[in-house]
C-alpha cells in the first residue's frame, strides 16, 4: 500500500466532540492497564472503537493504533504494520526489524518479534497498542470463509508469541467482532486479561437518555426513550440511526437538508417499536429515504470503496462535489470516519458500508430484472472499474489491482499486475497476486496463457518451489500453441524459458540453465527488463559453475547495473553474491569480504534469508584468515538463514565450512558428526554435486587422525586429485603426488582457476621438500606465498600439514606420536614450518610467511588434543568427561555437572573406555595420564 | 457425517428480526422466510463448511442476532456447479 494510505491504517480516529460519557467503562479500561491484554469483543455497532479512542484521548500513555483489514491476514504484512504502528510512538522501536520485513521470502514471525520485544522492553515509558477490527484477520489462504479444523492462523500464532513474552512496558488492546484464537483462558486464569463484551458496552437507559436528548439534541420523553432502548436493546448503531431518522432535517446542513420532514417523532417510535423488522435494516432505509436523491446516489455508489477521498468519489459519481458531501456527511454523524487530520481520506463505518452495499446490489438487481439480463452486476463492476482507473492514474497500483479484481475484470487485473516497468509481484505484493490467481477458475487461465506464466513466476519468486511449477509451465506452453506468433507470444515463451532456467539453478543443472537462459534472452521482449535481468544472472551463474569466471563476472556486472536501474533488489543481491564468490575464488579475499559485507548492509539486521550465501562466504574468508571464531559465527548465521529457504544447497556449504572449523579446532569427532548431517541433507534434497566436497573434508579428517587406509579408500572412490595427492604425501610417496599435482596445476592455469592453482602450489612445495628437492620446494612455496599474501590465505598453509606430520609437534609430544608420524610420512613432516622459516630467512614474502608460521604454531599450542596418540581420538565432550572421571565425583554427580542424563554420561564413559582400551574408571585415569591427555 | 464435506447441504439459519426479501442476493440465493414471531429464516443449499462459515460471517458483520443453525438434509447431486 502506498505510504499515505498506509498512514490511514495507523491513524487513531479522534473522538467526536460530543460523546456520551462512559466513566464506568473508562475506569475498567484504566484498571486493566497493568494486565497484558484488554479484549473488547462485541458485534458491529456497539461503540468499541469509539470507546477506545475516547479512553486513549483522555489518558496520557503514548499509544499506537492499527486498523486491520483482510490483507493483514498475511503475517508478513501484519507484522510490517505492527512495527510501523509502534514506530509512530518511538522511532527507536523496531528499527532493526524494518529491513527484515522487506524480505520477499518471509521470515518466521519469531525472528522479527524477538528483536522487537527487546526494543519494547527497553522503552522508557509504557505504551498502549490497539489492534482495531481484529476479526478481519482470516486464514491467509482461504480468504474469508475458512474450512473447519484449519491449523492456527499465522497472525494468531504471531500474536500469541508476542503475548507470551510481552514486556510490562506494552499493553495490548484488541477490538473484534469475534473472540480471537489466542490463549484467552490462560490469560484469564492468570489475571492478565480485561474483557469488555456486548453486555458491558450496550447503552443503559440512562446513557440512551443522554445520547438521544443531549448528544443528538432530541427532546424525548422517558417512555419514548425506554421504548427505543428496549427495541434496540441498547445497540448503539441502532440508536444512532434512530436518532438521525428523528432529527429535524433543518439541523443538517446543505447538501443534506431535505424538503420534507419526518411525519413525527411519536409516529416514528410507534412504527419502529411495533415492527418486527431487523433494527438496522429498518433504520437505514428510514435514514436513506430522508436524504436528497443526489446524496442517496452518492452513498450507494461510493459504498464500493474501502477508503474515500473527494476526487475519487467524483470519479465514481461523475459529479464534482465529493469533498463537500463527505464533509457534510461527517458533520451529520452519518457513519463516516475520518482517516487523517486533513479531511482527505475517510471510510464508512463497516456496518453502514455493508448495508449500503446490500442496497446497491438490491437496487441493481431490481433494475436488472426490469431490463432483463445482468445489467445490475455490470453497474457495480463499472463502479469498481472507475475506482481502479482512478487509483491507477494516481499511482496506487495495488488498490487499482484490488478494484479490478472486485470488478471481475481479469484482463485489467492482469494488466495491473504487469505494471509499468516492474511487475507488482516484484515489489513486495506477491501474496495478494498469488491469492487472486489461486481464486481464478481454470477457464480463465486457458483463455489467458499469460496468467499461467505469471503464476509460475510468482511461485518461483515466493519460494513455493514444491508446487509443481513445471506442470504449470507445460500448461502455458500447450495453451500458447494456438496463439498468434507475435512479440507477445514470444515474450511469454521467453518468460517460460527464464523460469525454467531459474528452477535449474536450484538444481545446479548447468546445461539446462544455459540453453533455457539463451532461449529466454532471444525471445524476451527488449522492454521486459525484470525478466531479462534475472536471466542475465542465471546465465552468469551457469558460467560460474562451469568455471568460466571472466564470462560470469561480466554477466554479474551487467545484472547489478540493470538491477540498480530498475530497483530490483533481489537480483542485485543474487548477482553481488556471485561476484563475491568469484573474487573469493580469485584469492582476492579482502575484496570478496567487502562485497559480501555490502550485501549484509543492503539486507539489514536481522538479514533476509537471501543473505545466507554472503554469510557462508564471509565464514570461508574468516576461516582462511584463521579467525575461526568469526568463521563459526558467520557459518552458523548462514545456516540459520538458509534453513528458512526451500531448495537451496547453502546448508551444505555451511555444514562443510563448519566441519572444517571443528577440525581446525581439533574436534575431529565433531567435524565428522557435522559432515554426517550434511550427508543426510544432501541426500534428502538431491544435491549430489556436494559429494566431492564432503569427501575432501572427510579425507582431511582421516589424515588428521592418521587413518591412512580410510583416507586412501575415499580418495580412490572420488575424482579428487588434490586429496589424492595429500594421501600420497602422507603415505610417503612424494613423487606420485608431484606427478598428480603438476597436472592439476597445469589444468588450473589453463582454465584460469586461481584458487585451485594456489592449492596445488602449496602442496607441491611440501611434496618437493619431501622428495628432498629443497630448491624446487622453495620455488613453489615462494610462488604460493606471493599468491596467497594479498588475500591473506593463512589457513592454506596450516591445513596442508595434518598435525601429526608437523615437525615441531613431535618434539613436544609422546614418543608414540613420533613413531606414528615418522614411520609413515618421513621428510614432509618437517616441511611446513621448516620451509616457512627458510622463506622468512630468504626474504620471500617474509611478513606473510612469518604470519603463516605463527598461525601454524599457534594452532598446535592451543590444540593439545590434536596430538592425541589414539587411532580414534576422544571428542571434546569425552575429554570433559574424562577430566571429571579423575575427580572424586560419582557418576550421577558428573552427569549433573555436565547437565546430561545419567544414560548419556554412561555412553560417553563407555566410548572413552573403548577408545583407551580399558575397562574401568581407575584404568582409564591411569591411561589418560600416560598419554598426556589431560 | 461421511458425505458432508463434499456434497451440497441444505441449511436453515434463523435470525432475530425481519429482513427484507431483497437480502436474498446478499445471502447468496438463500430463500428468505419471515416468521410470525418476528424471526427471519434463511433456507438453502450450502456448498461446504467453508461456505457455511462465510454465511455466518455475513450475519455477524451485520450485527444480526443469530438464533440457530440447522442442518436439514443432504442436497441432491447438483454438483456440476459446485465443482467449477
Amino acid at each position: 500500500m502506498s505510504s499515505d494510505l498506509l498512514q490511514t491504517k495507523l491513524y487513531m480516529p479522534r473522538p467526536r466532540p460530543s460523546l456520551v460519557p462512559r466513566p464506568h467503562l473508562i475506569a475498567r479500561l484504566n484498571q486493566g492497564l497493568h494486565r497484558k491484554l484488554t479484549l473488547i469483543s462485541a458485534p458491529a455497532g456497539f461503540g468499541k472503537t469509539t470507546l477506545v479512542t475516547e479512553w486513549i484521548a483522555a489518558g496520557e500513555r503514548p499509544s499506537a493504533w492499527l486498523s486491520l483489514d483482510e490483507e493483514d491476514s498475511d503475517p508478513a504484512r501484519f507484522l510490517q504494520y505492527l512495527v510501523a504502528a509502534l514506530r509512530t510512538v518511538s522511532l527507536k522501536l523496531g528499527q532493526t526489524t524494518l529491513a527484515a520485513l522487506q524480505s520477499p521470502q518471509p521470515l518466521p514471525p519469531q525472528a522479527i518479534l524477538t528483536p522487537l520485544l527487546n526494543d519494547i522492553a527497553a522503552a522508557p515509558e509504557p505504551i498502549t497498542l490497539v489492534l482495531d477490527d481484529y476479526h478481519e484477520v482470516a486464514d491467509p489462504a482461504g480468504r474469508g470463509a475458512d474450512p473447519v479444523g484449519r491449523a492456527v492462523r499465522p497472525v494468531d500464532e504471531a500474536l500469541t508469541f508476542l503475548l507470551e513474552r510481552l514486556p510490562p512496558q506494552l499493553h495490548l488492546v484488541i477490538t473484534t467482532r469475534e473472540d480471537p484464537n489466542l490463549p484467552l483462558a490462560r490469560l484469564r486464569v492468570r489475571g492478565q486479561l480485561t474483557e469488555l463484551r456486548a453486555a458491558d458496552l450496550r447503552f443503559t437507559v440512562e446513557e440512551t437518555a443522554v445520547f438521544l436528548n443531549q448528544v443528538m439534541g432530541l427532546n424525548l420523553s422517558a417512555a419514548d426513550i425506554a421504548a427505543l432502548e428496549a427495541r434496540t436493546e441498547g445497540w448503539i448503531a441502532g440508536l444512532q440511526l434512530a436518532a438521525i431518522a428523528m432529527q429535524s432535517p433543518i439541523a443538517m446542513q446543505s447538501p443534506l437538508s431535505l424538503p420534507g420532514r419526518h411525519a413525527g417523532t411519536a409516529d416514528f417510535i410507534r412504527s419502529f417499536t411495533g415492527s418486527h423488522r431487523f433494527v438496522l435494516d429498518y433504520l437505514v432505509e428510514e435514514v436513506l429515504q430522508q436524504q436528497p436523491d443526489n446524496v442517496q446516489d452518492f452513498l450507494l455508489k461510493t459504498a464500493v470503496l474501502n477508503q474515500l477521498t473527494g476526487p475519487l468519489c467524483d470519479a465514481l459519481t461523475g459529479d464534482a462535489n465529493g469533498q463537500e458531501i463527505l464533509e457534510s456527511l461527517e458533520r451529520a454523524n452519518l457513519f463516516l470516519i475520518p482517516l487523517d487530520n486533513e479531511r482527505r481520506w475517510y471510510r464508512y463505518h463497516h456496518l453502514f458500508a455493508d448495508l449500503l452495499r446490500q442496497r446497491l446490489r438490491a437496487k441493481n438487481a431490481r433494475r436488472a430484472n426490469a431490463r432483463s439480463q445482468s445489467a445490475g452486476e455490470c453497474d457495480i463492476a463499472a463502479l469498481h472499474i472507475r475506482a481502479s482507473e482512478w487509483f491507477e492514474a494516481n499511482g496506487w497500483e495495488l488498490e487499482a489491482f484490488q478494484h479490478a479484481v472486485a470488478a471481475h475484470d481479469v484482463e485489467r487485473a492482469a494488466h495491473l499486475i504487469a505494471g509499468e516497468g516492474l511487475p507488482l509481484y516484484f515489489r513486495g505484493e506477491a501474496i495478494p497476486v498469488r491469492h487472486w490467481l489461486e481464486s481464478l477458475p481454470e477457464t480463465e487461465f486457458k483463455a489467458r496463457p499469460a496468467l499461467w506464466v505469471t503464476y509460475a513466476s510468482v511461485l518461483t519468486l515466493t519460494g513455493r518451489l514444491h508446487d509443481n511449477i513445471e506442470e504449470i509451465l507445460q500448461a502455458a506452453e500447450t495453451a500458447l500453441q494456438d496463439a498468434a506468433p507475435d512479440d507477445k507470444t514470444d515474450d511469454l515463451l521467453g518468460q517460460i524459458a527464464a523460469i525454467r532456467a531459474m528452477l535449474a539453478v536450484t538444481k545446479s543443472q548447468v546445461e539446462t540453465i544455459i540453453t533455457q537462459s539463451q532461449r529466454a534472452l532471444e525471445l524476451l521482449h527488449p522492454d521486459n527488463a525484470p525478466m531479462r535481468t534475472t536471466t542475465t544472472w542465471t546465465l552468469g551463474y551457469a558460467y560460474q559453475v562451469q568455471g568460466n569466471r571472466a564470462a560470469a563476472s561480466r554477466a554479474y556486472a551487467e545484472t547489478i547495473a540493470q538491477s540498480q536501474k530498475s530497483g530490483n533488489i533481489m537480483t542485485e543481491i543474487a548477482a553481488t553474491t556471485c561476484l563475491g564468490q568469484i573474487q573469493e575464488a580469485e584469492n582476492q579475499l579482502h575484496r570478496a569480504a567487502e562485497t559480501f559485507q555490502h550485501i549484509l548492509q543492503i539486507v539489514g539486521d536481522p538479514p533476509w534469508p537471501a543473505a545466507c550465501e554472503a554469510c557462508v562466504g564471509l565464514a570461508r574468508i574468516h576461516y582462511q584468515w584463521n579467525d575461526l571464531e568469526a568463521a563459526e559465527r558467520y557459518g552458523q548465521q548462514g545456516l540459520e538463514l538458509a534453513r528458512q529457504l526451500e531448495n537451496v544447497d547453502t546448508p551444505a556449504a555451511c555444514g562443510v565450512l563448519l566441519a572444517r572449523v571443528k577440525l581446525a579446532q581439533g574436534d575431529a569427532a565433531g567435524a565428522l558428526a557435522t559432515l554426517a548431517e550434511v550427508d543426510q541433507f544432501v541426500q534428502e534434497h538431491d544435491f549430489g554435486h556436494w559429494h566431492g566436497e564432503i569427501a575432501a573434508v572427510r579425507i582431511q579428517i582421516h589424515l588428521h587422525q592418521g587413518n591412512l587406509t580410510a583416507a586412501a579408500q575415499l580418495a580412490d572412490s572420488h575424482d579428487l586429485p588434490l586429496s589424492r595427492a595429500r594421501v600420497q604425501l602422507a603415505q610417503g610417496e612424494p613423487s606420485a603426488a608431484l606427478e598428480l599435482l603438476e597436472t592439476v596445476r597445469q589444468q588450473a592455469e589453463a582454465n584460469d582457476l586461481a584458487d585451485k592453482r594456489l592449492q596445488a602450489l602449496a602442496l607441491q612445495a611440501l611434496a618437493h621438500q619431501a622428495a628432498g628437492e629443497s630448491e624446487r620446494a622453495m620455488q613453489a612455496l615462494g610462488e604460493a606465498l606471493a599468491q596467497a599474501a594479498p588475500g591473506g590465505l593463512l589457513r592454506l598453509f596450516v591445513d596442508e600439514c595434518p598435525p601429526m606430520t608437523r615437525h615441531h609437534s613431535m618434539t613436544r609430544h609422546h614418543s608414540m606420536t613420533r613413531h606414528h608420524s615418522m614411520a609413515r610420512t618421513g621428510a614432509p613432516a618437517a616441511a611446513a614450518s621448516a620451509l616457512l622459516r627458510e622463506a622468512v630467512k630468504q626474504g620471500i614474502s617474509p611478513v606473510f610467511a612469518q604470519q603463516a608460521l605463527a598461525a601454524l604454531e599457534e594452532t598446535d599450542v592451543f590444540q593439545p588434543q590434536t596430538a592425541q596418540p589414539l587411532p580414534d581420538p576422544l571428542s571434546d565432550r569425552e575429554l570433559e568427561v574424562l577430566k571429571l572421571l579423575t575427580t572424586a565425583l560419582t557418576g550421577p554427580e558428573i552427569a549433573r555437572e555436565l547437565m546430561v542424563s545419567l544414560n548419556t554420561m554412561r555412553t560417553h564413559t563407555k566410548n572413552i573406555y573403548s577408545k583407551l582400551g580399558v575397562n574401568s574408571r581407575r584404568k582409564a585415569v591411569r591411561r589418560a595420564a600416560e598419554l598426556h591427555l589431560l | 457425517m461421511k458425505a458432508r464435506h463434499t456434497q451440497s447441504e441444505i441449511f436453515e439459519i434463523r435470525l432475530q428480526g425481519h429482513l427484507d426479501t431483497s437480502w436474498a442476493n446478499w445471502f447468496e440465493g438463500m430463500a428468505i422466510t419471515l416468521t410470525e414471531d418476528g424471526d427471519t429464516v434463511l433456507t438453502g443449499p450450502v456448498a461446504d463448511q467453508a461456505a457455511l462459515h462465510g454465511l455466518l460471517k455475513k450475519v455477524r458483520d451485520l450485527g444480526m442476532p443469530l438464533l440457530s443453525v440447522c442442518h436439514i438434509e443432504s442436497g441432491q447431486a447438483n454438483g456440476s456447479k459446485d465443482e467449477a
